[in-house]
């Protein structure tokens, strides 16, 4: 699909900034959705292509906005929904249900 | 819901983290996936799987012609030799700098990056700056990355768009003729081996 | 039980999964061979970028046979072919101004290219 991962060639997006001794993960939720990747594709819930294209359906703006593993989020909600495995409505349950306790 | 907890109480969880623990939450109650596992994973990459490992492959090559024309023939199997292999670098090739040729790496597409060699890529990598531009600019790139090459250097720039992973063998600098492989591998930066950088002599 | 487990972990990163595919597929171009990148734009997925459609350029490498994703990713199989390293000038690719000693190298599957003139 001509989308916004199809970067090659853009012009003005801005400066690369190179991060310095750059840690392997910036965020304790970047680890867990890392292996959360590593799992469920050992689990055969979706080949890599798939996992490629759900992250390029992203809506464009929240692409460019957002970080390497949130698309990996946004992927792995998608697919896992799409296939059946959990549903839309318990991600959200889960998330208030998480939220309240945090409070 | 081991992992509930472990941020210090002084901020909210940010909508991406409530994301994150209630998908990781409903997959461990429905044994999906493997809390322990998880963390193995975090730990190997984190502490095992990173560019010294392909610093090793690039010393190893600098010293050891033999090995250099195997790795550039066969590049997955002679990194193996060393014990690196697996997820994303499956199928490897390697590009070599001379004095007339300068390689640099991308993925235009996503960010395919040799894991086993180079460990999970830095955010600038994956971020949509550096993939936009490499392609048509690799000089100005390599500006931002402090590098200057002679006007005569040939710049190659591979696009990883499909399932090969690419390795940059940098040119062994001048000056290092007495220092051991060891030695040697430890001036190897990682960026010298996706081509934006140059290794330069202790 | 979940599939990943501790004990599975450094298997599984030790050897990955290869899109490779063992099977005895007739390449459609050679080294050398002058191609020209086709013009398509599928909404679906694919790994032939825009800024190289419609470019011509030439077989550098022949890298085996692969699954092809642009199939694979809508559950449509595996599609195996070959998949080459193709070298294109920043000349044909971005104009006349540019040096004539920059390169541009891609990975290109047989259904992406066409002989060229």
């Amino acid at each position: 699909m001509n989308g916004i991962h199809d970067l090659g060639g853009m012009d003005g997006i801005g400066p690369i900034n190179p991060e310095q001794n750059e840690p392997v993960f910036h965020d304790d939720w970047e680890k867990r959705m890392f292996g959360m990747f590593i799992s469920c594709f050992a689990g055969g819930h979706y080949n890599v292509d798939e996992f490629r294209h759900a992250i390029e359906r992203m809506d464009p703006a929240h692409y460019l906005d957002t970080s390497y593993y949130e698309h990996w989020l946004s992927s792995l909600e998608t697919l896992l929904t799409e296939k059946g495995v959990i549903t839309q409505e318990e991600l959200d349950e889960r998330k208030k249900h998480i939220a309240m306790e945090d409070a | 819901m081991a992992h509930d907890h472990d941020h210090p109480h002084n901020k909210p969880l940010s909508d991406t983290e409530l994301r994150v623990k209630a998908l990781e939450s409903i997959l461990l109650e429905k044994e999906l996936i493997d809390a322990e596992a998880i963390d193995l994973v975090v730990e190997t990459y984190e502490t095992k799987i990173g560019p010294r490992n392909g610093a090793r492959v690039v010393a190893k090559a600098w010293t050891d012609a033999d090995y250099k024309s195997r790795l550039l023939e066969n590049a997955t199997d002679a990194i193996a030799e060393l014990g690196f292999s697996g997820v994303q670098g499956e199928d490897m090739l390697v590009v070599e700098n001379t004095d007339d040729v300068h390689n640099i790496v991308v993925c235009t597409l996503c960010s395919c990056y040799p894991w086993p060699t180079l460990g999970l890529p830095p955010v600038w990598y994956k971020a949509a700056p550096y993939r936009a531009k490499v392609v048509k600019d690799p000089r100005g790139v390599l500006d931002e990355f402090g590098v200057a090459l002679p006007e005569d250097t040939e710049i190659r720039v591979w696009d990883s768009n499909a399932e090969l992973r690419y390795l940059v063998l940098p040119k062994r600098p001048d000056g290092t003729d007495d220092m051991s492989e060891e030695q040697l591998a430890d001036i190897v930066t990682r960026d010298s081996m996706i081509g934006t950088g140059l290794v330069s002599a202790p | 039980m979940p599939t990943l487990t501790k004990e599975i972990v450094p298997g599984l990163v030790a050897t990955g999964a290869s899109c490779r595919i063992d099977e005895d597929v007739a390449p459609n171009f050679g080294i050398g061979d002058a191609v020209e990148i086709r013009n398509i734009n599928p909404v679906t997925h694919t790994r032939l970028p825009r800024y190289v459609r419609g470019k011509k350029g030439t077989v550098e490498r022949d890298h085996g046979v692969f699954a092809f994703p642009d199939t694979s990713a809508h559950g449509k199989g595996e599609t195996p072919q070959h998949v080459y390293s193709v070298k294109f000038s920043f000349q044909e690719l971005w104009g006349e101004d540019y040096a004539d000693n920059m390169f541009l190298y891609i990975d290109m599957f047989d259904d992406y290219m066409r002989a060229s003139s």
